[in-house]
């Protein structure tokens, strides 16, 4: 399961990061915020060739030694990426896509109720159970 | 070959590899200035062809490396350019030999070499060498390009002959194995004479001569012979020469299909074809031949077939970098090969390959790099995300170069050069060195990120040496990421900003870095926060006041229109709208801040001051402790205006930890102002001002603020004096000095002056200097209307015109109530719970001076007066009594003292009456009537603009100052002013029907005795003169004659001694308004003796409605007399 999920607002800051070891948490704010220049580019590549057309899901942005990132951008262009060990081959993009479809949900909710003022950030409970449900779980 | 050339691109291929060094003792400035020039003659073209050769020079290049260039020929040091200075014949010789000993280290590539000598004159310099140019001196070397360009074409011909021996000798004997350094073992004791040997040494061959054929500028038959080396190598499985086949076929279509070049930056490298064209005609005019063209044509056959497409680029360098992949040692390889593959899809702008690409950079193990080399590792990574517009990813490799400046395994730790590198990436965290980007909306970029990066900057710059950097990123952290750092954090980062700033305290001042870079400054305008700006205006005793009625005063210079419907609204401005208030130059002016503390901890804010523009302004800072978390905190800032003019309140300074800062108000969009623009008027005097009174607590209910109160109790009609000390505490004179009165308390009329002065004499005084004082006495007199009271009145009415609670100061009760309604009104009016009525009023002072007073300005000093005033004496009831003459009555007055004093009441001739306290007596005065038509109108003027309301007042205010005047009654020294209701003055009144009994044609009254002789007619004339305002009559007389026997009883049986001629009624028509009537009739008295006629009239005259006072006729007294003792006297 995932080592960390982000959501990104739509100018590019974190609205949730959450990882698994917390100590190093920087680390993987590093790894997100890294990752959004794969986001970026596959988003432009994609709105020049389709239009409004296109699959949210965008699959793996990018691996590195230790980590996958997968990401994932609505339709108004909140990402979501989630960091899976690359060590954890049983994971299949099936998997992963239903893992930001059930975030894409959860963020919805999020997002509908009156209190939750867009673009700050996720503080929601409902939305923390989620997250946690794809974490891995330690100990 | 261990040191990967970082910056190789896929064109670099086709160039010729020239090393220039300097040889001997080169001044390194003069070295690099020769060299530049030197790197200015990149490509050439060649005579007779249209063919250009491309040089890349290095001025330093590993002769391991060149070991390389076998495999790729661009690698091979082909060319040697020296430079060496030499300053006399004798050194010479050994200036030749370290060239020949620098020759030797690339002896085995090298083609041709030049040195270049300076400085050498003479006889040496004289010969004509081919690969030696002397110059005098470094700056008299005006053909070094065109030495070069000579040097370049012969390196041409070496290589062109290479090429075409190597192209040629297909048949010949065997052909060699090329081989890499690191091959070279393993083919020891191979069998040279097995067809996978052969075809392994052709293939290389192939492709050996491919890549001498693209520096050649061949580039198709280059393509030819890769293509062919590919198809060979394939074969045999020779994967590492595999790979640079595929790699020079990747590089020669890349320099097809992009002839501006891959590198991007990479100067001078202009179109080829213009500039062959170009060259051609600079150096052999007429060139162009057929040859060249025909070269053209053969080019364009095949292209097609030769040339991989850009996609197909991409797939050969895959594939090639995948070969290098197998072989450790040529991991330099590798990496140039991504790199040079980056850089074509950057030009192809397929930055997701290109990632890819880079991304397996990352992990080429180059085995044991030194730190440098993994500092320049990252930074060229850095550089190629940042070409693929990964700026992210970028900045991060930055930073991982920028923290391996700096490894702990460094000895001497470079933490420029990490400072350098971290700052670079800032654009990549979108983060900016200047507060203002965060100022506005919401907060931008990674903030965990951002926020590691400033602490690294933080610390760098603190290792740097550089207190004063730190001081600056770390106010910076504070000031931006504030929302985001932790309390424990915002502790810790307070703490180390007090550290750094004990040594180097924090300013405003802009910090320019050695390489331009300017921070600007980091104003603390969240420590505190500041919510609202508010200017205070002057307290009420110091607020200036323009004198009205100046010209130009209210007139707007915006708008040529009198009137326009269109409002210039001007909504940016609303900081700079004016307030309607004026400071005063030299005193003390407010603002007030309302500022909270977001901080977790107490919080000091120092030397807190006001920024303004316009106005020599002295600030007076303040220094606050705000407590943790606090709420919204008012913080008066204070100043002192030193000019006149406009001042604009820009902003406030503060200091924080030691951090000094300039908050302008402009950049702060969270603030609230009401303007800040204030009007500072010249200096004006400063009154203070005491009195002899008491001050009280009270201030009368006033619209406007009172500097101060005194307050008094006073008996009704009593009189005070106040002695009002004015004192100069200011530093102007006071030039002119006035004085207003206003009653406040309009409920209770007040009658006469309430308070009185004389100012001449103050006024007298003036100018009055600083330090003078002043004294003024003012009078307070009250009069006042005590109704209400009336509870305290005992109910004597007996003769029907008296009145209960009749206010004795009340002229203008007009009224005449009902008596229970009166009562009501009196306990409504809540009277009798208050023992005193209360009396307030205030005097203004209006005083001016020095420079204001030039420019119109003056100030309003108030004193409130505040009397509570006691009854003295009550006129409980009021009546009157007819005098004998109609024209007199006696005024009954019973007076109540309710003081607990005795008191002596006078009126005009009469006794003094000695009151005790509680007692109420009678007070009688003959009074003559009045005739109120006799006063004086009030002039048409005034009748017109006044209401018939006031002009009513009017005149019974005049008539109450008759009646007092004719009273005269007094208690104590004060008059007390009896004053009447209108129904007793309807009886002190004059009736407007004067009636006038003629006897004998003489007017008789009461106490006149009409005589007449017995006998003789006696004519009754009754005049009748209409005063009022309206018609009256037609009236009908009876006239009785009767006798008084002065004994009570009265005779009028008297038809034996008197008779009337004609009848004994008279009738009198209509009489209209201001004319009068006569009715005239006649009597005969038959018999001596005293006879009253009585004038009555008949029940059926029209006078019902009219008061019966009205038809008060004096009684005629007529003495008949005997005609003989008349006759006889």
């Amino acid at each position: 399961m995932a080592v960390c999920i982000a959501v990104i607002a739509k100018e590019n800051y974190p609205l949730y990061i959450r990882s698994v070891p917390t100590q190093n948490e920087l680390k993987f704010h590093y790894t997100v915020h890294t990752s959004l220049d794969v986001v970026e580019e596959k988003i432009s590549a994609v709105g020049k060739a389709l239009g409004d057309q296109r699959e949210l899901y965008l699959g793996l942005l990018y691996p590195t030694e230790d980590y996958k990132v997968y990401g994932y951008v609505t339709n108004s262009k909140v990402k979501f990426v989630i960091v899976v060990d690359s060590s954890n081959t049983s994971l299949r993009d099936n998997e992963i896509r239903s893992m930001f479809r059930k975030l894409h949900n959860s963020f919805t909710d999020v997002m509908c109720n009156p209190f939750h003022n867009p673009g700050d950030p996720i503080q929601s409970k409902a939305f923390d159970g989620i997250v946690s449900g794809m974490m891995v779980q330690t100990g | 070959m261990s040191v990967p050339d970082y910056m190789q691109c896929a064109e670099d291929h086709q160039t010729v590899l020239v090393v220039v060094q300097p040889v001997g003792i080169v001044p390194e400035d003069q070295f690099f200035k020769i060299y530049k020039r030197i790197a200015s003659v990149s490509q050439v073209s060649i005579r007779d062809s249209q063919r250009l050769l491309y040089i890349r020079y290095r001025h330093h290049y590993l002769p391991e490396n060149n070991e390389w260039g076998d495999f790729q020929t661009h690698r091979k040091v082909v060319g040697l350019i020296a430079i060496t200075t030499c300053n006399s014949a004798k050194e010479w010789p050994q200036t030749a030999e370290r060239f020949h000993g620098q020759k030797e280290v690339y002896s085995s590539t090298l083609y041709d070499s030049r040195l270049l000598v300076f400085g050498l004159q003479g006889e040496i310099a004289e010969q004509q060498r081919t690969d030696v140019a002397f110059y005098p001196s470094f700056e008299d070397c005006s053909d070094v390009e065109k030495r070069v360009e000579d040097f370049v074409e012969s390196i041409f011909i070496v290589l062109e002959s290479k090429r075409l021996d190597r192209a040629t000798d297909k048949s010949g004997d065997k052909i060699p194995l090329l081989c890499v350094p690191f091959e070279k073992k393993d083919f020891v004791g191979l069998d040279t004479d097995s067809r996978h040997y052969k075809k392994r040494c052709q293939g290389r061959m192939r492709k050996h001569v491919g890549d001498l054929c693209l520096q050649a500028g061949m580039l198709q038959d280059a393509l030819v012979h890769y293509h062919m080396a590919v198809e060979l190598l394939r074969g045999v499985n020779d994967f590492l020469w595999l790979g640079a086949a595929l790699e020079g076929l990747c590089s020669a279509s890349v320099i097809f299909h992009y002839p501006g070049g891959t590198a991007g930056k990479t100067i001078g490298r202009k179109p080829s074809i213009s500039q062959a064209a170009d060259a051609g005609k600079r150096h052999r005019p007429g060139a162009l031949t057929a040859n060249g063209i025909s070269a053209d044509t053969s080019t364009e056959i095949g292209r097609a077939k030769n040339c991989l497409s850009p996609e197909d680029i991409i797939e050969k360098y895959k594939e090639a970098i995948s070969y290098y992949g197998k072989y450790k040692n040529a991991g330099v390889i590798e990496l140039e090969a991504c790199v040079k593959a980056v850089r074509v899809l950057a030009i192809q702008k397929r930055a997701r390959e290109a990632s890819e690409f880079l991304q397996n950079a990352v992990y080429i193990n180059l085995g044991q790099l030194s730190e440098e080399e993994k500092i320049q590792r990252y930074s060229i990574l850095s550089e190629l995300y940042e070409l693929i517009g990964f700026h992210r990813k970028s900045a991060f490799f930055k930073r991982v170069a920028a923290m391996q400046c700096v490894a702990p395994t460094i000895p001497e730790p470079g933490w420029r050069a990490c400072y350098k590198l971290l700052l670079e990436t800032l654009p990549g965290y979108s983060l900016s060195l200047d507060p203002k980007d965060f100022s506005k909306g919401t907060h931008r970029g990674w903030a965990a990120v951002q926020m590691r990066l400033l602490h690294e900057l933080v610390y760098a710059s603190r290792r740097m040496g550089n207190p004063g950097l730190s001081v600056r990123h770390l106010s910076f952290l504070l000031q931006t990421m504030l929302d985001f750092l932790s309390d424990q954090e915002k502790k810790e980062v307070t703490q180390s900003l007090e550290n750094y700033t004990s040594k180097c305290p924090g300013g405003m001042e802009v910090i320019t870095l050695p390489d331009g870079l300017k921070l600007p400054p980091v104003p603390f305008t969240k420590l505190p926060i500041v919510r609202s700006v508010k200017l205070l205006n002057l307290p009420v005793s110091l607020r200036p006041h323009k004198v009205k009625g100046l010209l130009g005063q209210n007139i707007s210079t915006a708008s040529p229109f009198i009137y326009s419907p269109i409002i210039m609204h001007n909504r940016g401005d609303e900081r700079c709208k004016k307030i309607d208030f004026q400071w005063v130059q030299g005193d003390v002016c407010e603002v007030q801040l309302m500022v909270y503390n977001p901080m977790p901890y107490e919080l000091r804010v120092e030397n807190m001051g006001l920024l303004t523009s316009g106005v020599e302004f002295e600030s007076l800072p303040a220094a606050l402790s705000l407590p943790a978390e606090s709420g919204l905190y008012p913080v008066t800032l204070v100043g002192v205006p030193r000019t006149a003019g406009n001042i604009t309140v820009n902003g406030y300074h503060t200091s924080v930890f030691g951090v000094t800062s300039d908050c302008l108000l402009e950049s702060l969009p969270n603030v609230k102002t009401s303007g800040c623009l204030v009007e500072v008027i010249p200096s004006l005097p400063r009154l203070q001002l005491s009195t002899s009174l008491p001050r009280s607590a009270h201030t009368p209910q006033s619209k406007e603020e009172l500097s101060s109160s005194v307050s008094v109790q006073l008996f009704n009609g009593e009189t005070q004096q106040l002695t009002i000390t004015l004192e100069n505490i200011g530093s102007e004179d006071i030039e002119s000095l006035e004085l207003t009165s206003k009653i406040v308390n309009t409920k209770e009329k007040v009658f006469g002056e309430f308070l009185s002065w004389d100012l001449e004499d103050a006024v007298s005084h003036l100018p009055l200097k600083p330090g003078q004082a002043v004294t003024l006495t003012v009078c307070i007199k009250v009069k006042l209307d005590f109704s209400g009271q009336e509870n305290l009145l005992q109910d004597l009415n007996d003769d029907g015109i008296s009145v209960t609670g009749l206010p004795i100061s009340s002229p203008l009760r007009q009224v005449l109530k009902p008596r229970p309604e009166t009562k009501s009104v009196g306990e409504a009016e809540g009277n009798s719970g208050k023992p005193f009525h209360i009396l307030e009023a205030v005097l203004n002072f209006k005083y001016s001076g020095g420079t204001g007073k030039v420019e119109g300005y003056y100030r309003e000093l108030s004193l409130g007066v505040h009397v509570d005033v006691e009854p003295s004496v009550f006129f409980t009831r009021v009546s009157t009594l007819p005098a004998t003459s109609t024209r007199q009555c006696h005024l009954l007055l019973d007076i109540f003292n309710p003081t607990e004093h005795e008191l002596t009441v006078s009126a005009k001739n009469n006794q003094d009456l000695v009151l005790h306290a509680s007692e109420c007596q009678r007070m009688a005065i003959q009074v003559d009537k009045f005739d109120f038509e006799s006063l004086p109108q009030p002039d048409q003027e005034t009748v017109r603009f006044a209401n018939p309301k006031q002009l009513e007042e009017e005149r019974q205010h005049a008539q109450g100052c008759q009646i007092n005047s004719k009273l005269g009654i007094c208690w104590r020294e004060a008059s007390v002013e009896g004053v009447l209701n209108q129904l007793v003055l309807e009886h002190l009144q004059l009736a407007p029907l004067q009636w006038d009994v003629l006897v004998n044609g003489k007017p008789c009254d009461c106490d006149v005795i009409a005589e007449c002789k017995v006998g003789d007619a006696v004519t009754l004339e009754v005049k009748l003169t209409n005063m009022s305002k309206n018609s009256v009559g037609p009236l009908a007389l009876t006239v009785v004659p009767y006798q008084d026997f002065q004994n009570g009883v009265q005779n009028y049986d008297l038809e034996d001694a008197v008779t009337f001629i004609g009848s004994n009624t008279f009738h009198i028509d209509t009489v209209q308004p201001k004319e009068s009537s006569v009715c005239v009739g006649a009597l005969l008295f038959l018999y001596t003796g005293d006879f009253y006629l009585n004038i009555k009239f008949q029940d059926d005259s029209a006078g019902r409605e009219l008061p019966l006072a009205w038809f008060t006729l004096p009684s005629v007294h007529v003495r008949a007399l005997d005609t003989l003792l008349q006759a006889g006297a």
